[in-house]
Parts: C-alpha cells; sequence; structure tokens
C-alpha cells in the first residue's frame, strides 16, 4: 500500500462519517413527496457545501451533502488506456447491476467514473459505519481489482501472440 | 387549436424558483474583509517563522467577500503556509491554533484539495489527519455546512 | 444507570409519554401510532391509532388533559381522546400544503401548535360553536421546514427552530381563547404571530438547520442545537450576547433542560451529553452520559452465540455494534420523571427502535466528578 493511501481513505471515511448525519425529511416543494435533496437541488438551504478530497490530481472523490441524501463520485485511478477501457466496461457493469448494490447510483457524476447516493432510508437500516466501511472497501478494492484485471488481459495477448506466432 | 399547443419549452420552467417565501442567502457587505497581509505573510515565510506564518495567514480569512479573486489569492497564500511546512512540524501548527481558527484551516484544506498540484495532496492529508485528530468530527460538519466558503 | 426498552427493529421517529409514565406512544415509522403500557416490566402493545394517511413525525401527549396529539406528512394533525376504552380522533383544521414536521401542546393545553414544511407554524385551538379544532398562521419572517417548537412556560410565547438556520421566539397568543397577556422580557407587542428575537444559529450567520429548540424551566432562557455541531443558549437579560459552543462531535437533534442550569444534548452521535449555563449565558461541555462499559472478555456462552447467529448469521463474536447503549442516532429526548425544574430522569428514543430511559442519580455516581445543578 503505498503511503498516501492509508491518510486518503481515512480522510474520505472522515468526511463521509460527518456527512453521513440524515434524517427523514419531506419535500417542502412537491406536496406529500420525499426526495433526496442532493439530487433534485430544489432548496439551496437544504444542501451542503460539497467537498473534494484528492490523493493526486486523477485520484479524488467528490462529497456532496444534504439534509437526507449523500452523494459521493469516485475518480478511479487510470494510468493507461488499457485501464481506461477496463475501468469503463467494469462500472458501466456495476451500473447496470445497480439494484443489487443498493446505493450505487445508475449514473457517475459528470466527471467522475463512479457514484453513490446514500438516504436517510438507508441510514435507518443499515449501521451508518458499515455503509462507510463498505465505500472504503470498495475504493481499496477497485484499484486492486483493476490493476489484475490489466495483468489478466496482457498475460492472456502474450498468449495469443506466441500461440499466432509459431504458425510461421 | 392554437399552433403553440406542440412547444413544450414551457414545462421546463422552474416556477418554484419564483415562490418568494424562498431562502435567500444573507446578502454579504462586500469588501470589507480583503483576506489575509501577504507582506506580512511573506516575511513571516522568509524568516522561517511558520507558526505565526499560519497564524497570520488564518487570521483573517476572506469569507465576506463575493470577490473570487480575492478568495483565491489568499488561498494561493495559504497553500504556500501549509506546504511549507515539515511533516514532523504540523502537529506543532495544528496545536498552537484555536477552535475557529481550526475550522478555517479545515475550510483551506478542502479548498486545497479540488485544485490538486504535484505532491500537495499528500501534504494536505496529513493536514487533514491533524486537524482532525484535534478538532474531530465537529470540525468536518462545519465545512459542510457553513455557507460563507473561503 | 440507563434502563433500555427494545421497540422492534424500525425507527422510532418520536415518542411520547402520559402524565403517570406508564404509557407511552411511539411512531414506527410509519402511519401508525403505538401505545404501549408498562406491565410488570415489559411495554406490551395496548392500542393503533389508525388516522394518518401517511408517517407520523410527531406525538405529544398532554399529561392533565391526558389527549395525544399527532401530525404527519399526510399534512394533517388529530387529537385523540381517550373515551370508553378506545381512542378516538378529531381532525384539525391546519390549513398547510406541505408536511407537518412537529407539534408540541401549550403547558395549560388549551391549544397546540404545528410545524411544517410548509414554512409556517399553526397555532391550532378548539372552537366549541363547530366542535372541531382550527388553526391559525404564523408565516412571516419562516423562510424554510419548520423543525422544533417550544412553548414557554407563560402558555404565549413559541419558540421555533428551522431549516433557515435561525432560531425564532414568536406570541402564540389567541385572543378568541385567552386573555390579553402582560408584557414579557422577550418582547411586548402581543398580537398572535409577532416576531419577539431572531438568532442566527453560527454568529455571523454561518450555517447549520436548527434541529431543536428549548426554553428553560423559568422561561428566562432558551437554547437550540443546530447542524453545525454547536449548541446555542441566550439569555433574556441579555439578548444581544448569544453563547455559541462548537462541539467535537456529530450534530445534535434534540435537547432538553434538566434544570434552569443544565442542558442535555443528543443526536448523531447516539451519545447524551450534558451542558451547563449561568445566569449570565455561559455555557460548558460537562460530560458524556454514555460511558461505554468494558466488555468483559472470555468465551462465548451458548446463549449469545445462538443469539448473534439468529441476529447476523454468524457466531463471529467481532460484533459491530456500536459501544454506546444506541445503535443508530437519538432523535428525541424528553423528561420521563422530575418536575420540569428539577429532571431526575430523563428518556431518549432513536432509529434503532430503542427507547432508554436515564437516571441522573445513578448517572452522578457512576460518572466521578459529575453534578447536576
Amino acid at each position: 500500500m503505498s503511503a498516501t493511501l492509508r491518510p486518503y481513505l481515512s480522510a474520505v471515511r472522515q468526511t463521509l462519517t460527518a456527512a453521513l448525519c440524515l434524517e427523514n425529511f419531506s419535500s417542502q416543494v412537491v406536496e406529500r413527496h420525499n426526495k433526496p435533496e442532493v439530487e433534485v437541488k430544489s432548496s439551496k438551504e437544504l444542501l451542503l457545501t460539497p467537498v473534494v478530497i484528492s490523493r493526486n490530481e486523477k485520484e479524488k472523490v467528490l462529497i456532496e451533502g444534504s439534509v437526507n441524501s449523500l452523494r459521493i463520485s469516485i475518480a478511479v485511478k487510470q494510468a493507461d488506456e488499457i485501464e481506461k477501457i477496463l475501468c469503463h466496461k467494469f462500472m458501466r457493469f456495476m451500473m447496470m447491476r445497480a439494484e443489487n448494490f443498493v446505493i450505487l447510483r445508475r449514473k457517475p457524476v459528470a466527471g467522475y467514473d463512479i457514484s453513490f447516493l446514500v438516504t436517510n432510508f438507508h441510514t435507518e437500516q443499515m449501521y451508518k459505519h458499515k455503509i462507510v466501511d463498505f465505500i472504503i472497501q470498495f475504493m481499496e478494492e477497485i484499484d486492486k481489482e483493476i490493476s489484475e484485471m490489466k495483468l489478466a488481459v496482457n498475460s492472456r495477448a502474450r498468449i495469443s501472440a506466441e500461440e499466432f506466432l509459431k504458425r510461421f | 387549436m392554437s399552433k403553440n399547443t406542440a412547444d413544450n419549452k414551457f414545462r421546463k420552467i422552474d416556477v418554484d424558483q419564483y415562490n418568494e417565501d424562498n431562502y435567500q442567502d444573507e446578502v454579504a457587505d462586500d469588501g470589507q474583509d480583503m483576506g489575509p497581509n501577504e507582506q506580512e505573510v511573506s516575511s513571516f515565510l522568509s524568516q522561517g517563522k511558520n507558526l505565526e506564518a499560519l497564524q497570520a495567514v488564518l487570521s483573517n480569512p476572506p469569507v465576506e467577500t463575493k470577490n473570487q479573486a480575492a478568495k483565491d489569492r489568499a488561498l494561493q497564500l495559504v497553500m504556500r503556509v501549509l506546504l511549507s511546512f515539515k511533516v514532523a512540524d504540523i502537529d506543532k501548527g495544528v496545536n498552537a491554533l484555536d477552535s475557529q481558527t481550526l475550522d478555517v484551516l479545515m475550510k483551506y484544506i478542502y479548498r486545497g484539495f479540488e485544485n490538486p498540484s504535484e505532491g500537495s495532496s499528500a501534504q494536505l492529508l496529513t493536514w487533514h489527519e491533524k486537524s482532525f485528530k484535534k478538532g474531530g468530527l465537529g470540525c468536518i460538519v462545519r465545512v459542510l455546512t457553513d455557507r460563507k466558503m473561503v | 444507570m440507563a434502563t433500555p426498552y427494545s421497540f422492534g427493529i424500525v425507527p422510532i421517529g418520536c415518542h411520547a409519554f402520559n402524565k403517570a409514565r406508564n404509557e407511552v406512544a411511539i411512531s414506527p415509522n410509519n402511519a401508525e401510532v403505538h401505545i404501549y403500557k408498562q406491565v410488570s416490566g415489559r411495554w406490551e402493545k395496548m392500542h393503533v391509532l389508525e388516522g394518518h394517511g401517511q408517517r407520523v413525525t410527531s406525538l405529544d401527549w398532554a399529561p392533565e388533559s391526558n389527549r395525544i396529539v399527532s401530525c404527519g406528512v399526510d399534512r394533517n394533525a388529530y387529537v385523540w381522546t381517550f373515551t370508553d376504552g378506545k381512542w378516538k380522533p378529531t381532525l384539525v383544521i391546519l390549513r398547510i400544503n406541505r408536511a407537518a414536521t412537529c407539534v408540541r401542546w401549550s403547558p395549560q393545553e388549551n391549544k397546540f401548535a404545528v410545524g411544517s414544511g410548509a414554512r409556517v407554524i399553526s397555532v391550532c385551538y378548539f372552537e366549541k360553536e363547530n366542535d372541531w379544532w382550527v388553526s391559525k398562521h404564523i408565516k412571516k419572517p419562516i423562510r424554510s421546514t419548520v423543525t422544533s417548537l417550544d412553548w414557554h412556560p407563560n402558555n404565549i410565547l413559541l419558540a421555533a427552530g428551522s431549516t433557515d438556520f435561525k432560531a425564532r421566539v414568536f406570541s402564540g397568543w389567541i385572543k378568541e381563547c385567552e386573555a390579553k397577556p402582560q408584557e414579557t422580557p422577550w418582547g411586548k407587542k402581543m398580537p398572535l404571530g409577532n416576531l419577539m428575537v431572531e438568532f442566527s444559529n453560527a454568529p455571523g450567520g454561518g450555517g447549520g438547520w436548527v434541529h431543536s429548540v428549548g426554553f428553560s424551566p423559568s422561561g428566562d432562557k432558551l437554547a437550540w442545537v443546530g447542524h453545525d455541531s454547536s449548541v446555542s443558549v441566550v439569555s433574556v437579560h441579555n439578548k444581544d450576547v448569544v453563547t455559541n459552543v462548537k462541539t467535537t462531535f456529530l450534530p445534535f437533534l434534540s435537547l432538553i433542560w434538566a434544570t434552569e442550569n443544565s442542558i442535555v444534548v443528543a443526536g448523531h452521535d447516539c451519545c447524551p451529553v450534558l451542558y451547563s449555563t449561568d445566569d449570565q449565558g455561559k455555557l460548558a461541555f460537562v460530560s458524556k452520559l454514555d460511558i461505554p462499559q468494558e466488555k468483559e472478555g472470555g468465551t462465548l456462552s451458548a446463549m449469545k452465540r445462538f443469539q448473534t447467529l439468529d441476529k447476523k448469521a454468524t457466531t463471529d463474536d467481532a460484533s459491530s455494534d456500536l459501544k454506546t447503549k444506541h445503535q443508530n442516532s437519538i432523535t428525541q429526548l424528553s423528561v420521563y420523571s422530575g418536575s420540569r425544574e428539577q429532571v431526575t430522569k430523563f428518556a431518549s428514543s432513536g432509529v434503532d427502535g430503542q427507547i432508554v430511559v436515564w437516571d441522573f442519580k445513578s448517572l452522578e455516581s457512576a460518572i466521578a466528578g459529575l453534578r447536576i445543578a
């Protein structure tokens, strides 16, 4: 684990804990409705200041809070073309199955690779620190996952190339 | 039928914004605080008095003004001070601040994250860690809730 | 020290005890109100009050007249009276078009106030001719959802906190049902809705929704808690000076006055905290009231083993439980026993479906240096 990963993740963890103070809050714009304020943005006084935490130019998270919901968007490290393609495909794969991930958003916020939307209903059903743990673990594993996939793609390419070149 | 029926642009108009009961941000009286004294801070830095420079740069944050250039200038200055600290001295710097100044520092740390430059994030992460140790979660909550940005 | 009672796993959005404290009304995060009675140490469900169309947001139980008032997201409020072994609802004409968020009986129980997301407070009183509850509105200058209300002991003044970062004191005088009130130090003009004073949550208008407001037992001090993790107090004799303490904890959601000089606050940190004030309006941190017990180590008992297996589908003892009594945010605090001037026990309800009763006397002996004065 590189030197800045641990403080990066702990800064994200603390900011998430602070921002995940949600309550059940009915919309004051639409009658008898309850909407995640961070998505509809209809009452500016109910939004918190969005904050960014960055590890370097490429890796950063955006945390947007509101009275009843929170949105966290993650920009994953992409060093080269292969990683970019892999990341894009992998995120797409997960977001198509967003309902199985409960807090995953179907579309990422512009400029980021993947977004989560946590509402007060999630914090009522689940331990708050467990939700935070889940997001942190996701951030930890996603880098590992992508570099593993990159290795797998490279070695497969090498084997195919070898097999192909044997013929000559 | 009127020929306007095909027009559906009117559906996109956000009528709620015209509700006069809506919350209005308090109008800040402009121009009062133009940020920290640049010369003072620079002279502290050149003498190697990092602690004094930190105190000085956080003493008068330009929160009231709407002038974005002034805010950016203040941010540049704060970043210069924060990055000139040695990692071992950061603890000392944080401990010298009272809770109000610590809240200001935390705001600058998050502002600094928005425009990362070479190596700045690593240093800011250390600042964040130390400030959190002193100010607790409340310190971060106040960055989120405060509507007056640095 | 603290006695927890569990009411299932659904969040308790609000609760209210009756006068004898042997019955409690809770809303299990839906349109119903459940009334539990304490029978030999256990809480047994006696009644289910059905009337609301959507989630019930707030409850209050008038101790003397034994009436419950409830309000909900469906924009309605009901006054429930107990006749012939049943709770009967009376509809209240609130005239609001957004969710009602909080409701409080006035100390003399002749009227109550309902705060709402329609940026109004409805002050409701009973109209004999028509046999229903009607309301009058306090509108200006509220700019966002009203989150909390508290009546002054004089039955006239009304404090309100809202998400536009302000705590305000209004006159809640209804000339139809009470005599003209005396002037108070908070303000002189008494028509309904007259704004007596207005305080920003953070000095300089920084931000932070006001989650809860409360008058001290004498009515001379007003306290509120905000989403910027702060606690504020102001004294009527020194209205220009607001004491604002910024804490290192997560934001608080609820507060009660334990005595004239001490405040208990609780919220997202799942732990009640005690603050003390003096007559000048100073405010100081005293202590956390939930000191976690050291876990006894050793082997897992068979009972515990099967319990965790049942609850979490694992026998792993590395539990994910929080160390505090409450396992999720505390939504409401209320006085459990003692007078308003000298609270001896208080209750807290939380999103984890628990109500915990805290005893000051045993807290004082358990926490070194804790004095409630």
